[in-house]
């Protein structure tokens, strides 16, 4: 009983033994280190160039420079560019998630040969490296005069985080008991009327994963987004930055700014919403 | 007056053409000169002159960063849809490939309309089987900045004229605790705006343009020396040490800032330079390494250019547009002091001190060769880059640079 | 029991979304990149068939030095396997243990994920600028000067530089996936063994680590193909550079598409790619089966 006490040990109330201090110590450390960097990212957005360059690199910033939010935000147009990527990731998200839930119903709760088979070859998109389609996918785009448009994004990023949503999916719909199905069917409910009034419903948690899987997938796309949208209106936030970047290579500043400005909504969400990204994690990554 | 009078009457025309066709044309045209590009506010000015002599056409004017813009105009041009009417290139080996494919419309036509005010001798570098597919409007000539300011502290009044006074200057500068050279290790071009000068000034330019042709071999003492030489350089420290992790951007605002003695990079660079160093800077040229070679033998010559799609549905209208835009970057870029113009110039602009020492080189000049990266293709260029990038690394010797370029080139 | 509802049309309805966007998207595009795999071809001009020409030169070029792209890549699978995955399996394993702050560990060990690469990168870059970066102020402010380095720009560190905000972003990312798998261990399991008078290290390798092996198995998946498919960071770091140090697969393939013209070629690493990460991704599997079947 006493090993068994030790274990239970970190409740706080008694005190913490070397090894506790030193789990503690890590965590602490890693945790430091996972911060530093957008720590130091919203301080140096706010210095001058004399600070950043050796007064005052790591410290809150003595003069607060909001002159470099205005110049970041007027070279460029960063708002433009934030909402570009909103549209392309809120599609993209919904377009994953309706065409997987449905994918999943169909192989799981629906009965034939080859719903095995079905299933192993969309999860050879996990493995697919996104890049190695980028000039068919060009050639094609353009002969659907597809280029320069939202679609020429949300398609390809669609594709791309499928597997990845049906494999969250069929986590979520094993979750659901068949006998609701069978419930249903007897009610006099055909294979649509399952799906839209028993499954679709209960699949709601997985929306939050799936959705979160997808986002990361297209938020943060650099390639495509640079190469399909030549159109200034339609830009990214990736490309937005990269181009933002390399033009005040030395004028810290407004880099941070612009880095900062990319950054800050996704940080605020994930405030709010981080418990909610997590625990959907829990329930889908456990039965993946 | 007449030449005006002639062009207003043949401007008028084309106007009352379009008016008569009395539907709004859209011009698109792609370029690099993003906002914080020097030459971004001729663009803005250029357009508002075209629209508002043409009150029919706009013309839509999408900027991208340099590298980002090369990989753009390739993978539509590569597709062949979604093409620009009118687009930004460089010379030579870019366009070619382009021509090649028959996605660049030929203006022989068009030419000699504008014959008088753009030379044929600037158009060297967009012709094809002696056929013209570009609109040059600036010519870039390397160019090597100095820090007088810098020089004066080590004792010198004048950029170094013979090779071993340049040795001389570096070594006195390196004992003064001062970087000789600022160079972007980052980006291989900026490596060989420090080669080529040293390879013409010690083969001679007509024979760098045969091994560029595939006519002279690479293998050749000349060579070898130059990249002794270059090496040299390396071995000494002549060049910041944190220069591998530095853009040219950075490398650019350095000297700018005073942190280098000189800088050799395109003559694009005057209006930075000349506006923002608070030193004494001038301009001038590496001296020569084969005493048998002239000073002005020259790395550059007439590069930015304008060419129309050949998929353009306006032909006429975007062909008459890149000539006006070409001619009106010309002349703002010569008087904005960013770069030497290829048309005609106005002989009594008021010009900075650096732009006329880089026209007095182009008028000095015995010869001119492009860039290497220009002037190759595009997979010859990179496999030529990668050889010098391997001689600035030490990785390669001398011989082994002349021996590989010569084996891998053809 | 039979499942009386099995209607090839109704079955076909509702994979057809997901199977356009798949084959589309993913399947077609492959196979047409065979195809121009085995072309010469600029992007411009119609593609010339040269049969196999593209590999043979793919694997003797010394200029294209594909082994070095590759074992950049084998590298960076092993250091993710061997170094990320463990720490975030460490990490994962004493969070699970009502840690004080759990949550807040957690928040902040998987906001690197959800930031933009290209901010990611960017910052990166920024820390290691040889002359104002952070960590060279660091070692000089400790007296340290000579470890000082041009870190993304000597070709001795690059590598190493490049790979070290690649494998920090995603710590913690395979962290909460670990997390997640250990919660989902039922605490009767747990109890039992400690009843057993099991050690802490004992019920995590004898109940817990075996429990959480589908998603130990997910998360090496995803390491190794993700190193073998890795763009952005470096792309965005060094680009390959200084001389190709740090040239992974991707990057060559990007620079032979876009820089060099050589869509043949590039399309010929992109098919590499794909057989490796599919092979990979089944090696990985049977190792853990193998395991499992034991």
């Amino acid at each position: 009983m006493s090993k068994n006490k030790a274990y239970i040990a970190p409740d706080g109330k008694r005190p913490l033994t070397a090894r506790q201090t030193f789990v503690y110590a890590v965590l602490i450390l890693w945790a430091a280190i996972s911060l530093f960097p957008v720590y130091w990212m919203l301080t140096f957005s706010l210095k001058n160039n004399a600070e950043i360059f050796g007064e005052n690199v790591i410290g809150l910033p003595k003069y607060w420079v909001w002159e470099n939010y205005s110049r970041a935000l007027h070279t460029g147009d960063m708002p433009r560019y934030f909402l570009n990527s909103v549209i392309v990731a809120v599609s993209t998200i919904l377009i994953t998630l309706t065409a997987s839930v449905m994918a999943t119903y169909a192989m799981t709760r629906l009965q034939w040969k080859g719903s095995k088979t079905m299933n192993k070859f969309f999860m050879l998109g996990l493995t697919i490296p996104i890049h190695a389609s980028i000039v068919p996918l060009y050639t094609t785009l353009s002969r659907l005069k597809m280029l320069n448009s939202y679609w020429a994004l949300i398609i390809p990023y669609s594709a791309f985080s499928l597997a990845m949503g049906i494999l969250i999916c069929i986590g979520f719909m094993g979750d659901i008991p068949y006998d609701l199905d069978e419930a249903a069917f007897i009610d006099g409910c055909g294979v649509w009327g399952i799906f839209l009034r028993i499954i679709a419903p209960l699949m709601t948690p997985a929306v939050a994963t799936v959705g979160i899987y997808t986002f990361l997938q297209c938020w943060n796309e650099l390639m495509f987004a640079n190469v399909f949208i030549s159109k200034d209106a339609l830009k990214t936030l990736p490309v937005g930055v990269q181009a933002l970047s390399g033009q005040y290579t030395t004028d810290w500043g407004p880099i941070g700014a612009a880095l900062s400005l990319a950054t800050i909504p996704t940080l605020i969400v994930y405030v709010f919403l981080s418990k909610r990204i997590q625990d959907s994690f829990i329930a889908g990554a456990v039965k993946g | 007056m007449k030449k005006i009078l002639a062009l207003a009457l043949a401007l008028t025309m084309l106007c009352a053409a379009s008016l008569a066709l009395a539907e709004p044309i859209t011009l698109q045209l792609w370029s690099i000169a993003t906002e914080s590009d020097s030459s971004h506010q001729a663009f803005v000015d250029a357009i508002a002159a075209y629209e508002a002599e043409h009150p029919d056409i706009k013309i839509e004017h999408n900027a991208t960063e340099n590298e980002a813009y090369k990989t753009k105009i390739k993978a539509a041009m590569s597709s062949g849809e979604d093409l620009p009417d009118i687009f930004f290139t460089w010379g030579m080996g870019f366009l070619g490939e382009f021509v090649d494919a028959g996605r660049v419309v030929c203006l022989d036509d068009y030419y000699p309309a504008y014959a008088d005010e753009l030379p044929e001798a600037m158009t060297v570098n967009v012709r094809y089987d002696n056929k013209m597919f570009g609109v040059p409007y600036t010519m870039s000539l390397v160019t090597l900045y100095a820090n007088m300011d810098l020089l004066a502290q080590v004792g010198y009044d004048h950029i170094p004229a013979t090779y071993d006074e340049m040795i001389a200057c570096c070594d006195a500068l390196k004992a003064a605790g001062i970087i000789p050279f600022g160079v972007s290790g980052k980006e291989a071009w900026c490596l060989s705006e420090y080669v080529e000068p040293l390879v013409i000034k010690s083969v001679g330019g007509d024979k760098l343009r045969d091994m560029y042709n595939g006519v002279a071999s690479w293998n050749d003492e000349g060579v070898i020396k130059a990249i002794a030489a270059f090496q040299d350089m390396v071995t000494k420290e002549y060049f910041d040490p944190s220069a591998p992790a530095l853009g040219n951007d950075e490398v650019k605002n350095n000297f700018i800032a005073g942190k280098y003695a000189f800088y050799q990079n395109g003559s694009w660079n005057n209006k930075d330079i000349g506006e923002q160093a608070k030193f004494a800077v001038q301009a001038g040229t590496f001296p020569v390494l084969n005493p048998d070679v002239t000073l002005y033998q020259m790395i550059g010559g007439p590069n930015n250019t304008l060419a129309v799609t050949e998929s353009c549905e306006h032909k006429a209208e975007a062909i008459d547009a890149a000539f006006f835009l070409a001619r009106y970057f010309s002349d703002a870029d010569y008087k904005s002091g960013a770069n030497l113009p290829c048309w005609a110039a106005d002989p009594k602009a008021e010009v900075g001190p650096l732009i006329v020492s880089a026209a007095d080189m182009a008028a000095k000049a015995d010869n001119m060769v492009l860039f290497g990266d220009n002037f190759l293709s595009a997979d010859a260029a990179n496999t030529y880059l990668d050889y010098i990038v391997q001689a600035y690394a030490m990785d390669i010797t001398p011989e082994e640079y002349a021996e590989g370029l010569d084996a891998d080139l053809k | 029991m039979k499942r009386p509802f099995s209607y090839k049309l109704n079955i076909f309805l509702f994979l057809l979304p997901a199977l356009i966007l798949f084959i589309g998207v993913l399947i077609a595009p492959i196979i047409l990149s065979g195809y121009y795999s085995l072309t010469e071809w600029n992007g411009l001009k119609t593609p010339v068939f040269i049969g196999l020409a593209n590999y043979r030169e793919l694997f003797t070029s010394r200029s294209i030095n594909i082994m070095r792209a590759l074992k950049n890549a084998m590298l960076l699978a092993l250091l993710s396997t061997c170094i990320q995955l463990p720490f975030a399996l460490w990490l994962a394993l004493k969070l699970s243990k009502h840690v004080k702050g759990e949550r807040a560990y957690l928040s902040i060990y998987f906001m690197p994920v959800l930031i933009s690469t290209v901010v990611i990168g960017q910052l990166w870059l920024k820390i290691y600028n040889p002359d104002y970066g952070v960590l060279n102020l660091c070692l000089r402010g400790m007296g340290l000067d000579n470890l000082a380095q041009i870190w993304l720009g000597n070709k001795k560190t690059a590598l190493w530089a490049a790979f070290v905000p690649i494998l920090w972003q995603y710590v913690g990312y395979h962290m909460l996936l670990m997390y997640a798998g250990i919660k989902g261990v039922p605490p009767e399991l747990n109890e039992a063994a400690m009843l057993d008078g099991c050690t802490e290290s004992q019920v995590n390798r004898y109940i817990i680590i075996p429990y959480i092996k589908p998603i130990l198995r997910v998360s090496v998946i995803f390491a190794v193909t993700g190193s073998l498919k890795s763009f952005d960071l470096i792309y965005v770091l060094t680009n390959g550079g200084p001389n190709h140090a740090t040239e992974v697969p991707s990057t060559l393939m990007i620079n032979l598409l876009f820089l060099r013209n050589r869509y043949g070629m590039g399309s010929t690493i992109a098919v590499m790619l794909i057989v490796l990460c599919f092979a990979f991704a089944i090696l990985i599997n049977m190792i853990f089966k193998e395991e499992k079947g034991r």
